[in-house]
């Protein structure tokens, strides 16, 4: 095992030099604002305008073998100096045809974490991906990961190694073990991706997480569906998601999508009146597409209420608009 | 056990969508093609002499590149992709995530063809000097043998299917440098080419004209019997792709484009038919 990655860090060190040939860098932004009312036991809690996330993102390539990404994001933060917060969210090298594997290739940094559907979660709806939400698997970690796709378009791989904690953890908040996350997503038919992850950490007690994930599409409607366990130490939660989307354009002429989404989560299998559930309704008004056909500039509208198995607890109803908007070019 | 049922009970509402108004969004008797500005006269070509035929079906074509094309058929945009340049496993994978399932049609082979402005005093070069003038390392004709005058490089965009099968064939990955010029379209570097004293620019065969000179390429000139013969290195198959095998009124117009008369059009503007 060790001279396996001997190998594969001499075959780094070899590619790399050639990274000095330079190539085209893509410099790109994509800034969310933010309208959040919250109300809970018909108390106002929130009614406030901020700007959730401002990701500035520099992505060379070297050449055809490396490229990079680095992002910061710049966001409203009341906690912050000034109002405003900065975070690292990626910070990688990819490295193609490292080892001997068609279409393959190794990220080492701060790289995406290849888990359940938080790694490519394009935000449809404006609350984040299940196992985000629940603190289960980060969105990036520093680590590296083996990704690839499966030939002629059958899906894709990844497994990674990472600290584990999580992007906004490092120095005396981590563990020493490092987590080990594997995922698996199959196209068979298309239209119909099935997938699953599973990742193991153990510090000083082992954790497990898995998720199953479906997507299912054909013509203008989307089906996402996430099924979520974590098991740490004595702890077992479980949840899951589920998200239809229909694209109205084709229909109406219209570029807007209707969206629902249904969460629950079960923090305690052994514990009860712990759970909750949030039912979201929403629409996204794509108002500029770029040449590509990906929207540049989006207003999104979403309305969700949670409700805790706990009758003690409220329930919370959230109301949020928010305008997404990008730009880019490429030097 | 609630919990099942509910998710259950989503899921067959969701199917029961799903089948119900599939057709809905299906029927029209129009054709949208996206993509590729080097198949884009085909393309065009073919669309009106089709729509001469099949007065009932209207054919739209617009260019854009391939990356544009291949993203707009993903995206149930369009329903032809003119692309230059092989579709990548990363597409087909988000195609197929999306239900689309890419199928390449070849529809006619193309030749890049290395064009100077006519004034230029050099008929041949060799794929190694390409990549240095479009990298940078040579930048003066007379290091080819031609004038003391500096050159002038166009290229085309990075999005272009064209640039990537360059990048391909000539440049193996390097950057091009950054004072060549990156125009949008064959169209738009043969014009500038043709009124640019000392510069040299790629096209594809289809846009050839008396307003520019091609060189040889390692001694073998650019033509559709070269292509034929696959004498000539710099060439490439044209794609029209499809979400899976062609059929209805898809199948009407790419039968059409691989007629004789379809692969006439394809010879008409200057490419090589495949059959």
């Amino acid at each position: 095992m060790r001279r396996f990655w001997y190998l594969v860090c001499l075959k780094l060190l070899t590619v790399a030099p050639a990274s000095l040939i330079g190539g085209e860098t893509k410099v790109s932004m994509v800034l969310w604002n933010r309208y959040t009312a919250e109300v809970s036991g018909g108390e106002i809690n929130e009614s406030a305008f901020s700007l959730e996330r401002g990701y500035f993102r520099v992505e060379p390539m070297f050449n055809d073998k490396i490229k990079g990404r680095f992002n910061i994001d710049l966001f409203s933060d009341d906690a912050a100096l000034d109002g405003a917060g900065l975070k690292l969210k990626y910070a990688y090298l990819d490295f193609s045809e490292v080892l001997p594997i068609p279409e393959s290739k190794i990220s080492v940094g701060l790289i995406k974490h290849y888990f359940g559907t938080v790694y490519d979660w394009e935000y449809i709806s404006i609350e984040k991906a299940l196992e985000d939400k629940e603190g289960v698997a980060s969105s990036t970690d520093y680590g590296f990961a083996l990704y690839g796709y499966i030939p002629n378009g059958y899906g894709e791989y990844a497994i990674s190694v990472l600290n584990g904690e999580g992007y906004k953890k490092i120095g005396d908040d981590l563990d020493k073990e490092p987590e080990i996350a594997a995922n698996l997503r199959v196209i068979l038919i298309p239209g119909i991706t099935i997938g699953g992850s599973v990742l193991y950490e153990n510090d000083g007690n082992d954790r497990f997480a898995y998720a199953g994930v479906g997507h299912f599409s054909k013509g203008p409607f989307e089906l996402w569906c996430e099924y979520l366990v974590s098991d740490m130490s004595d702890v077992t939660s479980n949840g899951f998601m589920v998200m239809p989307i229909i694209k109205l354009k084709g229909m109406t002429g219209i570029d807007v999508d209707l969206r629902g989404r249904f969460d629950m989560w079960d923090g305690n299998a052994d514990v009860d009146d712990d759970g909750y559930m949030t039912i979201t309704a929403g629409i996204n008004w794509n108002i500029v597409r770029n040449e590509k056909g990906a929207p540049t500039v989006f207003l999104q509208l979403e309305g969700e209420r949670t409700i805790y198995q706990d009758n003690a607890l409220s329930d919370i109803d959230k109301l949020m608009a928010q305008i997404q908007w990008k730009f880019s070019n490429v030097f | 056990m609630k919990k099942f049922k509910m998710f259950l009970l989503l899921f067959v509402l969701m199917s029961a969508v799903f089948t119900g108004s599939n057709s809905l969004y299906a029927a029209s008797k129009s054709i949208t093609i996206t993509g590729s500005t080097t198949v884009l006269p085909i393309a065009q070509m073919a669309a009106e002499a089709f729509m001469d035929i099949h007065e009932d079906i209207s054919v739209s074509v617009r260019g854009g590149g391939s990356g544009v094309g291949i993203a707009a058929l993903i995206d149930g945009r369009a329903d032809i992709a003119d692309a230059s340049r092989p579709i990548k496993t990363k597409e087909i994978m988000l195609a197929r995530e999306k239900g689309v399932d890419p199928y390449a049609n070849v529809v006619a082979r193309d030749g890049l063809a290395i064009v100077v402005h006519p004034d230029v005093p050099v008929d041949s070069i060799s794929i190694e000097d390409l990549k240095k003038i479009f990298t940078g390392e040579i930048e003066n004709w007379k290091d080819l043998g031609g004038p003391d005058k500096a050159i002038v490089t166009i290229s085309r965009d990075y999005s272009s299917g064209t640039f990537e099968v360059f990048k391909e064939l000539v440049l193996e990955g390097a950057k091009v440098s950054d004072g060549a010029l990156m125009l949008a379209s064959n169209k738009a570097v043969a014009t500038t080419v043709s009124i640019t004293p000392y510069s040299i620019g790629y096209i594809g065969l289809g846009y050839l004209s008396d307003e520019v000179k091609a060189l040889k390429v390692d001694g073998v000139v650019a033509s559709e019997e070269t292509v034929r013969k696959g004498e000539y290195k710099l060439a490439r198959p044209l794609f029209m792709y499809t979400n899976g095998e062609p059929s209805g009124i898809i199948k009407t117009f790419m039968d059409f484009v691989f007629s004789p008369q379809g692969q006439g059009i394809a010879m008409e503007v200057g490419f090589v038919p495949v059959k």
